[in-house]
């Protein structure tokens, strides 16, 4: 924390270019420190930053791309014979 | 690290897999789902269990029953990638039986150098690729709902409004298509390191090395993918989480 020093003002473009950083607290301390007193006063990029960090947790769900049973099991069906299948093919060669 | 092997394993003279399409080099993949707890830079991810070293020498030896037992803990793996990359719930399915069914086929080529994970996943997305080409469903035209400043940075839609959307709300169908079409429709070089860093949970580093690219070309294309999901996503499925105006302008800059 930069006590007792001034807080460099900070575009919103620079904040647009490093925000995808900040979700994954990838951004140097003072620079930190500089976007989120940003975000406190800028609610467009405050609303940025939210609809990333949701974009990120929605993509990153384990239920985004889930595998459903009985996807699952015609999957494993299907494979099982096309390999039983290939047996028999190296046998008759 | 494989030993010859006899025959009787997967077919022999079967089509070498080369190091094409998304993946030409070896990386050690993080298992899904999970994140590096701090910074992009993950540890050295570990190679190829024993355990799964026995079953393919085991598999390749002849016992072709035991290749279930191998890829079962990566079917979820497999559909995922296919999923993200091509629109179609029908067609990922498909895309996942015949890349298990390649792997299975060139399995005698697996070296043990990256984990079987990342084996798999190049599999997939080579399948994915190659079953766009085939059907010329070259990826939309990028959903480049914002525009572009002099500088070439992208800038976002502007909405005061996003609500955070639960994970609940992910059971419904139609915001999961949603969500795959948005990632799906993204240019390759942008959806790629998305699917990389947020579906597959690989850091920052793993994914330059795995794509060849510098670690802020990484950074850079997935600030760009981000956004624009968020950009695709937000407007929203019948404005159900939006309360404001359907127009929306471009953010102002402060």
């Amino acid at each position: 924390m930069l006590e007792g020093k001034t807080i460099v003002e900070i575009s919103c473009f620079e904040v647009w270019r490093r925000i995808s950083d900040f979700v994954d607290d990838d951004v140097e301390p003072e620079l930190k420190q500089r976007l989120e007193f940003h975000f406190g006063r800028c609610k467009h990029c405050k609303a940025l930053l939210d609809g990333t960090r949701n974009v990120v947790a929605l993509i990153g769900d384990e239920h985004a791309f889930e595998l459903p049973r009985e996807t699952s099991e015609r999957i494993t069906s299907a494979l099982q014979r096309r390999i039983a299948e290939d047996a028999q093919d190296e046998r008759k060669e | 690290m494989m030993n010859e092997l006899p025959n009787g394993g997967p077919a022999a003279g079967t089509e070498r897999l080369r190091g094409e399409g998304l993946f030409p080099g070896v990386i050690d993949a993080v298992e899904p789902p999970h994140r590096p707890e701090t910074g992009p830079r993950a540890a050295s991810q570990p190679k190829v269990s024993g355990e799964e070293i026995a079953l393919i020498e085991r598999i390749c030896a002849g016992e072709r029953d035991l290749f279930m037992e191998l890829v079962r803990p990566y079917q979820r793996l497999v559909y995922s990638m296919a999923l993200s990359i091509i629109k179609s719930e029908p067609d990922a399915e498909d895309i996942s039986q015949e890349a298990l069914f390649k792997a299975f086929k060139n399995l005698r080529q697996f070296r043990g150098e990256s984990k079987f994970s990342t084996w798999i996943i190049q599999i997939t997305v080579n399948e994915a690729r190659h079953r766009l080409r085939r059907a010329s469903r070259v990826a939309e035209e990028s959903i480049d709902r914002g525009i572009e400043s002099d500088e070439g940075d992208y800038i976002p839609i502007d909405f005061a409004d996003w609500r955070e959307i639960p994970s609940e709300t992910l059971q419904r169908k139609e915001l999961r298509e949603c969500l795959h079409r948005a990632i799906a429709s993204l240019r390759p070089i942008y959806r790629d390191v998305l699917v990389l860093r947020d579906i597959q949970h690989l850091s920052i580093a793993e994914t330059a090395e795995l794509l060849k690219i510098s670690e802020i070309s990484v950074k850079q294309r997935l600030l760009r993918a981000r956004l624009q999901v968020r950009d695709a996503l937000a407007p929203g499925i019948h404005g159900s989480w939006n309360t404001g105006s359907t127009t929306y302008k471009r953010v102002k800059p402060f």
